[in-house]
Order: C-alpha cells, then sequence, then structure tokens
C-alpha cells in the first residue's frame, strides 16, 4: 500500500509540474547582443510563438527553423521593441532569434510551447 | 482490511502534493519568463482587436494577407502581417504608443518565408507605418531600382494611421533582387529616414 502510494505521489506531482509547464514561455536568450549573436531552442514539435523583447530599437530577427530541411519559417526582421511570430504546426522546430547589429540594452527572446 | 483512516490521509497528502506540484509548476514557468517583457502587452495583443490597413495582395500562387495595425491598451502599437484580423498566425512587432517610430518616420517589418540563403526564400513581404511626415515612400531594390508604396490609411477612434503592404514578385525572389531599404520622402522629395532590411542577395 505504502508503496503503491509513494509511486502514485510521484506521478501525480510529474503530471503536475508537466501540467503547469507545458503551457510555459521559456526564455532561451538573452545574455549579450555583439552584432551576429545568435540563439536558439532544442527542437520540438510544440513551440509556436517565438518573441523577442527590447528595451531598444534596433535590428533583430526572429524565426523558426525545421529539422529536415533547415529551412527558416515566419521569419520577422525588424528594429521593433518587440517582435513576435507564431507557426501553428505539429512540425519539429526549433525558435530562432537573431541581434543583426550589436546593442548593450537588455533583450531577450523567450518561446512559448 | 484497507485502513480507511490512513487511506484517508494518503489522499489528502496526495492532494496538497499536486497542489503544491502545480504552484511550483506555475511559478517556474513564470520566472523563466523575460523579465522585460512589458506588462499585459502579449494578453493585449491576444485579445484587442487588429484593424486592416493594407493588403498584401495574392501574388506568387500565394493566398492574400493583410497588413493590420493595433493600439493597444498596454501602451503599445502594433503593427501584423497577418491572414486575417482574427488569425492568430501572425508576424508583427510592436513599439509604445509614445514613440512608435523610434525617433525617426517609419515602422518597417520584413517578413520571409524560406532561406535564409535568398535563393531559397519563397516569399517576401514588407509592411510599414509612416509618420505625419512622410509624403511618399520607396522600396529600395538590390538591383538599384526603387519601387513606389502606395501608403493607405486607417482610423481607431480619433487616431488615423498610415502604412503599405508589399509583396515581393516571383520574378524578383528568383533573380536574387530584394528590398535593400525602405526610405520615407517629404513633400520635397528629400529623403527623411531609411529603414535598412538586411537584404542582401
Amino acid at each position: 500500500m505504502k508503496r503503491l502510494a509513494a509511486v502514485a505521489a510521484l506521478l501525480l506531482v510529474a503530471l503536475a509540474f508537466s501540467a503547469s509547464a507545458s503551457a510555459a514561455t521559456v526564455t532561451y536568450g538573452g545574455y549579450s547582443w555583439p552584432a551576429g549573436q545568435a540563439y536558439s531552442t532544442s527542437f520540438s514539435p510544440n513551440w509556436w510563438r517565438n518573441v523577442f523583447s527590447k528595451m531598444a530599437t534596433f535590428d533583430t530577427t526572429i524565426t523558426f527553423i525545421d529539422n529536415v530541411s533547415y529551412s527558416w519559417h515566419f521569419t520577422l526582421r525588424s528594429h521593433a521593441t518587440y517582435l513576435q511570430i507564431h507557426w501553428l504546426s505539429s512540425q519539429t522546430k526549433k525558435a530562432h532569434c537573431r541581434a543583426n547589429q550589436g546593442s548593450s540594452a537588455w533583450a531577450a527572446c523567450s518561446a512559448t510551447n | 482490511m484497507l485502513n480507511i483512516g490512513r487511506t484517508r490521509r494518503w489522499i489528502v497528502a496526495l492532494g496538497v502534493i499536486v497542489v503544491g506540484g502545480i504552484c511550483a509548476g506555475a511559478v517556474i514557468a513564470a520566472q523563466v519568463r523575460g523579465p522585460g517583457t512589458p506588462e499585459g502587452l502579449e494578453a493585449a495583443i491576444d485579445s484587442e482587436p487588429l484593424v486592416l490597413l493594407a493588403d498584401q495582395p495574392a501574388r506568387n500562387g500565394l493566398a492574400k494577407r493583410g497588413v493590420f495595425v493595433q493600439p493597444t491598451s498596454a501602451g503599445f502599437l502594433c503593427l501584423w502581417d497577418a491572414p486575417s484580423a482574427s488569425s492568430p498566425a501572425r508576424q508583427g512587432g510592436c513599439n509604445p504608443s509614445s514613440d512608435p517610430f523610434a525617433g525617426g518616420e517609419l515602422f518597417v517589418n520584413f517578413v520571409y518565408d524560406g532561406g535564409p540563403a535568398v535563393s531559397d526564400v519563397r516569399d517576401a513581404r514588407l509592411s510599414g507605418l509612416v509618420s505625419e511626415a512622410v509624403a511618399r515612400a520607396q522600396v529600395v531594390m538590390s538591383d538599384g531600382t526603387r519601387r513606389s508604396l502606395v501608403l493607405r490609411g486607417a482610423s481607431v477612434g480619433a487616431k488615423s494611421y498610415r502604412g503599405f503592404g508589399y509583396r515581393l514578385a516571383r520574378t524578383d525572389l528568383q533573380m536574387g533582387v530584394g528590398p535593400v531599404a525602405v526610405v520615407a520622402l517629404d513633400e520635397s522629395g528629400a529623403e527623411i529616414d531609411r529603414q535598412t532590411t538586411g537584404f542582401n542577395g
């Protein structure tokens, strides 16, 4: 009985964590932004939103990269302070962001799954 | 024989663990969000209306899209390229409503599918907003030519916006010709702002 309950507890905790984390927005880049600096998530079919949020305007790109042809999808290049793109598909992909010019302003890339 | 008291304690303990796990997960999920993500912006983007500013005409066998403006209650003005005003499949950016042109006269988004090599780009579109100081806007192409942009208007409440959409022709893409910059001209034809796209075909 005790063993069964312990296993059930572990399973429920794992389920609870995965349920609350499954709709998570994860910051995957935001440390320094010299020109050309890029960051990516791992590949997953679950990513659907990619965001680049900045405290200043500078030239940046966000995109999704598929794991078959490594082609770029729904790419957006803009100086805007907040960039957002979506790829609503179960295709395995990674979110990717890049600074096309350097900036010392705070900026971060985040992806939602 | 089943000990009802012990079973009940286990059920309570499991309930506490589950609730704790959910709370911990939510806290972790919140902590990994960008610390500087504007407060309320994503919720405003997801729930507040988009207004059509210009069409991205059907071209290259690809469906028509639109350029939409979205003033938000979060204090940001957003510019979207989307299949429709209600579609979540949109690409765009936002600037503070107090300074949508970031000190300039243009707010330009460049979106494309395919690449990153120019020869692999299947579709490319420009969308933009212009300030009141802008009389005309042009796209400077990588072959040195200039294409005039048709400025369209839209009103949201008392606010008026002007902007454009421009979809590249397939023939341009096949020849590696693309937009190098968007330029804003005043009444006299003088260039008053230039936003580069990074296209280097």
